[in-house]
């Protein structure tokens, strides 16, 4: 058996979002470090990594994220699970980066003048002190995306869950932003419509109508992908243009 | 006129918040006594001079009254109709100062530190169940969204300019107010991701 302290596990995992049921009774478990997520708009994969952080909860089955189990509650998970979202503006809570850094470790019940210092030392690691005091609004995309994931590191999270975080990013900066998350600890769970930065990851996992399509290692699952949604994208505007 | 902070190192930065809002507390009370002209322009040039002690990017920010001008403008003519020219410059003088006094504390202040000043303030809230942390934080939401919330409003008139080839109409506002609802909704989400308003050590107690 797996080491639980360091894996996801759902077993017979069904969550519902807004009165429907989203994923239904999907069992995997997710030992390996890096695991990309890969299915249409639609499918479910926000959903379920919601379920990650406590954010959204499970309505059957049960969930067990390094070692913390769901129902312990929201928090519990929060605490394990640091979560980055699609868009930086709505993740980036505080005026500057330095003000934003520190809020997370404020969270965590680290005093007012340690947490500053701390967080200039994470910005100062990464070689962007001098954006510490800028406004966040004057930040460029990838900037504010790299805040947003250095304010969920600095809270040490054990999983760290990127839901389609670079999509408004161009491809030098995607890259430079990939290779900051290959050096993570963390496991990471990677949730993306780029299939060719997943092709590095330990395990995909496919998710079609909220159930688990395909999982094992990226050659097979992508190809299979790839092949799958391909196959018959003509017919599918055909049917469009009918209707 | 919510103008943000500015990167610095000056005297002003250094000071500490308390001290900064008690000092425009005292002089938003001192105006009401000292009411003449002269005292007003001095007060106005002593604030500007304060800009001038940042430097050529301080005095720049005095543009930030900008936008208030006409209003400005209106109060004076008031004043005029009402035959009080004197009183007239007396109020916008004494506007002016105050906003930019307020201002020039709020670009020289991190958000954070203006946060803890405030927070004492908020404490008898407590008595209705109101954490005077979830008042502060909401604070700081206000002045980090404003800007954020003016760029979702410009792409809304780009869109509308793309198809109508007008820059404004009052049919912005209903899909504006969607946009912001819908925003609250993520901002929401992403803080509750990070422990919620209250933090995650503030559970054990």
């Amino acid at each position: 058996m797996n080491d639980t302290s360091k894996t996801i596990n759902f077993d017979h995992v069904s969550i519902e979002r807004s009165g429907s049921t989203i994923i239904r009774d999907l069992s995997v478990a997710l030992p390996d470090q890096r695991v990309g997520i890969i299915g249409r708009n639609g499918s479910g994969k926000s959903t379920l990594v919601r379920s990650l952080n406590g954010l959204l909860p499970v309505s059957a089955g049960s969930l067990l994220v390094h070692g913390v189990s769901a129902e312990e509650g929201a928090k519990k998970l929060a605490r394990v699970t640091g979560f980055v979202f699609q868009n930086p503006d709505h993740q980036l809570i505080f005026p500057t980066a330095l003000e934003e850094l520190s809020f997370g470790l404020r969270q965590i019940g680290v005093g007012k003048a340690d947490a500053k210092v701390q967080s200039l030392a994470l910005l100062r690691d990464h070689g962007i002190e001098q954006l510490g005091e800028r406004p966040v609004h004057e930040l460029s995309e990838g900037q504010k995306q790299l805040i947003c994931i250095l304010a969920v590191l600095i809270m040490e999270p054990k999983l760290l869950v990127l839901d389609e975080p670079f999509s408004s990013l161009d491809l030098r900066t995607r890259v430079a932003l990939r290779r900051k998350l290959e050096k993570l600890d963390q496991q990471i769970l990677f949730v993306s419509h780029e299939l060719d930065a997943l092709s590095d990851y330990d395990k995909v996992l496919w998710i079609e109508d909220g159930k688990l399509k395909q999982f094992g290692v990226p050659a097979d699952v992508l190809a299979a992908y790839q092949a799958h949604e391909l196959s018959g994208v003509d017919l599918h505007f055909e049917g469009v243009a009918r209707a | 006129m919510i103008s943000l902070y500015m990167a610095g190192n000056s005297w002003a930065h250094k000071l500490p918040a308390r001290v900064k809002l008690i000092f425009l507390f005292v002089l938003s009370l001192l105006i009401i006594p000292f009411n003449t002209l002269w005292f007003s322009a001095a007060l106005l040039v002593f604030v500007v001079a304060l800009y001038a002690t940042l430097g050529r990017q301080g005095l720049e920010k005095v543009k930030v009254v900008r936008p208030l001008l006409w209003m400005m403008g209106i109060i004076f003519l008031v004043h005029v109709f009402l035959g009080d020219i004197e009183q007239g410059i007396i109020a916008v003088l004494r506007l002016l100062a105050m906003v930019l006094l307020a201002n020039f504390i709020s670009i020289t202040t991190h958000m954070e530190a203006l946060m803890d000043a405030v927070e004492p303030l908020f404490r008898p809230l407590r008595v209705f169940g109101i954490s005077p942390r979830r008042v502060s934080l909401a604070v700081a939401l206000v002045i980090r969204f404003v800007p954020v919330l003016l760029a979702v409003y410009a792409s809304l008139q780009e869109a509308y300019k793309a198809r109508t080839a007008h820059a404004n109409s009052w049919r912005l506002l209903a899909p504006f107010a969607l946009h912001a609802i819908k925003m609250t909704d993520h901002v929401a989400e992403a803080l509750t991701a990070r422990g919620g308003a209250d933090g995650f050590d503030r559970d054990k107690k």
